[in-house]
């Protein structure tokens, strides 16, 4: 997909919101928008998304688009299932399999005991929880999150991260915004900031590493646990990316332990003692300790 | 866009956005039917009463819809053209909801009406002897029904979100220009109605310009609003 010279304002008469913005996103790359509040970061993944048609310029080559918005306020008079069911139809799935996926999704996002309650009647969380659970029912080629992860649990959050690693990883494009610094740190391709003007330029390419710059891909980082139960270990040896579990030691990629320190701090009981990381290609130790986050 | 209009069906029953409309247009009919009508003036009548039941249709549907969900429909519509696919089909259901008010409405004056002849019946077999008898009343009676449909629903589109974005003003300028529509010689609603001044007979066809003059008129609203919806952002409600 390709922006040519974007441009966007809500009027004739209206300051340009975002303009002659002219970027590719390229299949299986992951794009953080960044720039402070009122830059235009909305407006540009709502363009992006083809939810609203730019102002001059034009977006090319856009795949199938999932958007998941800011604020979900619900307000509408469906269960989360019947909603979800409409919506795989408009996404263009049929019958048995657009069941399946909206069940799938409620399920993965911890939203299953709440698929026939009213919209409505649900809670913001719930509401944002159905919100992305639209928008990634047809495995869409590109997937806009304007701060997505907003008002959700830990679970879902994870939840939300493994989808979008899932996109990527089947060769679709992830654009998002959220206030969260660390948010997919490790993961991200690309970085377009946006400097207040209505201008955005790419700020980093390439893998971008949490820290110091080198390469996040090929850093492990090692978690020593106190306290840690065997089954508990189970669950982190199923964990996507976990390495290896054993004795008081998670090992888990760079990419991935941000999700992993996540959970063993939640749990009752289970002491973080180090946190540090190796270099994979050779297992020696990195000298100096890495913070979690 | 068979899902998006099955999506937006059902958001206007589930909704209960279709109670109002009913409830008022039955209410207007009866009023109409009060007394013996002949057919002709009773359909008429019911054509009349469907040109403000279908701008306020119009707006019910386009206010329906909080903004974020709309967002999400347009983008599932796209990739391309999404956002216009999804304000079309919101459009398309307001006018389905009409049709389905105003075909419920000739049946009713058909039934209630007194036939245009010498023969006065009234009930079903009144209904039927009017329709073999009279084909030409009752299509005629159809065609103003048409032209009256098709200016409510330009007008509910003219007159409010995202074209015309205040919850009050839009409310307020869609009964003002519903009055205006049947009552200004230049409307298509209230050219239909006068038949150009052919009252004398039995079958009061609307002539070709008022359908036309509604078709246009429908067109360039629903243009606007469709390109307003993607252009600009719609309005929370």
């Amino acid at each position: 997909m390709r922006l040519e010279s974007v441009g966007k304002r809500y009027g004739p008469r209206r300051p340009w919101v975002v303009r002659d913005v002219s970027l590719d996103v390229a299949p299986g790359s992951l794009i953080r928008v960044e720039g402070r509040n009122g830059t235009g970061k909305s407006t540009l993944l709502r363009v992006a998304a083809g939810v609203s048609l730019p102002s001059a310029g034009r977006v090319t080559g856009r795949p199938h688009t999932g958007y998941v918005p800011e604020r979900f306020p619900g307000g509408l008079p469906f269960s989360a299932r019947d909603y979800l069911l409409h919506l795989a139809r408009v996404h263009g799935l049929r019958g048995t399999v657009a069941a399946r996926r909206a069940d799938e999704w409620l399920d993965r996002l911890g939203a299953a005991s709440f698929a026939g309650q009213p919209l409505r009647e649900l809670s913001k969380g719930m509401c944002q929880k159905v919100a992305i659970a639209q928008a990634l029912l047809a495995r869409p080629g590109l997937l806009v999150l304007d701060e997505a992860w907003t008002g959700l649990d830990q679970a879902a959050r994870g939840a939300l991260d493994a989808a979008v690693g899932e996109r990527v990883a089947d060769g679709g494009a992830v654009m998002f915004v959220d206030h969260d610094q660390a948010r997919l740190a490790g993961r991200i391709t690309e970085r377009w900031r946006l400097d207040g003007s209505g201008r955005a330029a790419v700020a980093a390419g390439g893998r971008v590493a949490a820290g110091d710059g080198r390469s996040a891909q090929d850093l492990v980082v090692v978690i020593e646990l106190a306290g840690l139960e065997p089954e508990s270990a189970a669950v982190l040896r199923d964990q996507p990316g976990v390495l290896s579990c054993d004795g008081g030691a998670v090992r888990v990629p760079a990419a991935a332990s941000d999700e992993v320190l996540r959970q063993v701090l939640a749990w009752d009981g289970v002491h973080v003692t180090a946190v540090r990381t190796v270099r994979a290609s050779t297992g020696q130790a990195d000298a100096g300790q890495a913070a979690g986050r | 866009m068979t899902a998006l209009l099955r999506y937006q069906a059902a958001l206007l029953l589930r909704s209960n956005r279709w109670i109002f409309p009913l409830v008022a247009y039955g209410a207007l009919i009866a009023v109409g039917a009060a007394g013996s009508t002949p057919l002709a003036e009773g359909l008429d009548w019911s054509a009349a009463m469907l040109l403000p039941v279908s701008a306020f249709l119009t707006r019910s549907m386009l206010t329906a819809e909080p903004d974020a969900s709309w967002a999400c429909v347009a983008a599932a519509a796209g990739p391309a053209a999404g956002p216009v696919r999804a304000q079309l089909a919101t459009l398309v259901t307001a006018l389905g909801g009409g049709v389905v008010l105003g075909a419920v409405g000739a049946v009713f004056t058909l039934l209630t009406s007194e036939p245009a002849g010498p023969r006065p019946r009234s009930g079903v077999t009144g209904a039927i002897t009017a329709t073999l008898h009279y084909p030409g009343v009752f299509l005629a009676g159809l065609a103003t029904a048409v032209v009256c449909l098709l200016t409510g629903a330009a007008i509910g589109a003219l007159c409010n979100t995202p074209l015309l974005r205040h919850s009050g003003a839009a409310a307020l300028a869609t009964l003002a220009v519903v009055i205006l529509a049947l009552a200004a010689g230049v409307s298509p609603a209230n050219a239909a109605l006068r038949h150009g001044g052919d009252v004398a007979s039995a079958a009061r066809w609307p002539g070709g310009l008022p359908l036309i003059g509604a078709a246009a008129l429908l067109a360039v609203t629903w243009t606007a609003s469709v390109l307003a919806a993607a252009r600009r952002e719609r309005s929370l409600p």
